[in-house]
């Protein structure tokens, strides 16, 4: 039984829940547009299935085996990959140290500079002096040196501008290509379905829709409605 | 005053391991540890104990001491790394604070408040240099350490693992989500921090004031030293505990001045803080 299983997963966060019985499942292969206004819980429900924070209810399971109760790094290590929100580069580190923590052998480290010769340029660069686009790169290219099974992109684009996202976008492609599942949060809905062949909705913390992501496309009273609350 | 200086040169290299040690610790798992030298102190005492009550020969005791001192610093370094993980710097260092105290306490409960009779590790002098004399102890110190700053240094920019602590030691959440193991990293710096206090103050303690109190506060001239590294340069940590050595032993060797050695650290210590405060206060002048 391949795939990400979320199975009626709920968050608490101070007073109140802020992600309520949520289900879904990622399959490989594919991306899911997780989108919805701020504040509905996505952030939340990434960190629940990474394990940054614990899920109050419910269950997260990889290929079948259960992971609710499984540490961060026993999680990394069945292949899920976490991009925070912000720029989660180690910034007293260089850009070539920064893969070689996931990438573990040279070669793979060069063969994933080629693939952003950007970086390739300043590989010896602490990645505290790279610009905001490049650390994003950074962080990127360190989740693809990993080669993760299930990759969960949180904001991608927070803090940059379009054209510089647009640039990032056809990596998140890639990684789909090479086999992983995706769930791709992002404030560019249109990019992010764009890139997408599944779509969840969350309003609230609760999942107000979850079909293809040309059904949300074509039915846009439905996204207006999460985020404008109708 | 040449002499004194070099007298003070073992106490130096003692300051300057403890600095080492203060400096690992702050960038790597986020703690300022006020009970790394009393972990050490604690370890000695018991390889004291040992020898004299139990009958082990000098080094199997020192062996002992030096395990035990390496297990209650992991033993700490355990503690708050699965309950303190995520508090902030300050909510670490205090508990360390609580340690200090508790050995303290435990080592005039166990042992009484005299100082102990160690049996000297080294002893003997080394060398002779323009009439003055050069102990074993102080050449161990000094040599040992900027041998265990250099050690760090490799091992931190040269291997993978050093590669893991200095990721974990500046996201530590991130480094987790990339499969590093934040816990047994820490406890790991712990425990050799801990190996690496036991080890040094077994050395010193026989030529040194050796109560308990005076053991383990040796982390206030400790933190003085790795203060002149702004607790993150290694190679500054090392020349702050061996010029601070030598400065106490020189004045000691001035009558009029001789009480001011037991001052020094924390005139260093003032002097330090307000110069690196120096552009925050100008900027609020201003």
């Amino acid at each position: 039984m391949s795939g990400l299983r979320v199975q009626d997963v709920t968050v608490t966060r101070g007073a109140g829940p802020v992600i309520r019985d949520v289900a879904f499942t990622l399959e490989p292969g594919r991306i899911t547009a997780l989108v919805g206004p701020n504040g509905a819980g996505k952030t939340s429900l990434l960190e629940s299935i990474s394990g940054v924070v614990p899920a109050a209810s419910g269950s997260v399971s990889i290929d079948g085996t259960d992971i609710t109760k499984q540490s961060r790094v026993a999680r990394a290590k069945l292949g899920l990959a976490h991009i925070e929100q912000g720029r989660a580069v180690f910034p007293g580190l260089t850009v070539v140290e920064n893969l070689k923590l996931t990438a573990r052998t040279w070669p793979r480290v060069e063969e994933v500079l080629a693939l952003f010769p950007e970086l390739e340029k300043r590989r010896n660069s602490p990645t505290a002096l790279l610009s905001g686009g490049e650390q994003q790169m950074v962080v990127l290219a360190r989740a693809f040196a990993a080669r993760p099974r299930y990759l969960l992109i949180d904001e991608m684009s927070l803090g940059l501008a379009p054209v510089v996202f647009t640039r990032l976008l056809p990596m998140v492609t890639r990684f789909a290509e090479e086999g992983a599942a995706i769930l791709l949060v992002e404030q560019f809905t249109h990019l992010a379905l764009g890139v997408s062949q599944d779509a969840l909705v969350v309003s609230s913390g609760r999942v107000t829709f979850q079909g293809t992501a040309k059904e949300l496309l074509d039915a846009p009273e439905t996204l207006h409605s999460a985020y404008l609350g109708e | 005053m040449l002499q004194g200086a070099l007298a003070g040169l073992a106490a130096g290299g003692l300051y300057a391991v403890l600095a080492v040690c203060l400096t690992l610790m702050s960038r790597l798992v986020r703690v300022v540890n006020f009970s790394q030298s009393a972990t050490g102190m604690f370890g000695c005492y018991v390889a004291v104990w040992l020898s004299i009550h139990v009958g082990l020969p000098t080094w199997a005791a020192t062996v002992v001491g030096i395990v035990l001192g390496t297990a209650l610093s992991a033993l700490l370094g355990w503690i708050i790394s699965t309950w303190l993980a995520e508090a902030d710097i300050g909510t670490r260092s205090a508990v360390t604070v609580a340690v200090l105290l508790l050995l303290i306490s435990l080592s005039f409960i166990l042992f009484g408040n005299k100082p102990q009779p160690f049996h000297p590790v080294l002893d003997g002098p080394a060398f002779t240099v323009g009439g003055v004399v050069v102990s074993q102890v102080t050449v161990v110190t000094v040599v040992l350490s900027v041998l265990i700053a250099v050690g760090c240094r490799t091992l931190l920019t040269k291997t993978s693992f050093g590669l893991e602590l200095r990721a974990l030691s500046e996201r530590p959440t991130t480094a987790e989500l990339l499969a590093i193991p934040a816990k047994p990293l820490a406890v790991a710096v712990w425990a050799v921090t801990g190996l690496l206090s036991t080890l040094v103050i077994s050395i010193v303690a026989p030529s040194q004031s050796n109560d308990a109190t005076s053991l383990a506060m040796l982390v206030v001239p400790a933190s003085a030293a790795a203060l002149l590294g702004g607790f993150r340069r290694l190679d500054l940590a090392v020349i702050g505990g061996l010029v601070l050595g030598m400065a106490q032993g020189a004045v000691a060797q001035v009558d009029s001045l001789s009480v001011v050695r037991y001052f020094l650290p924390f005139l260093v210590i003032v002097g330090l803080l307000l110069w690196s405060q120096r552009k925050e206060v100008w900027d609020v002048a201003r």
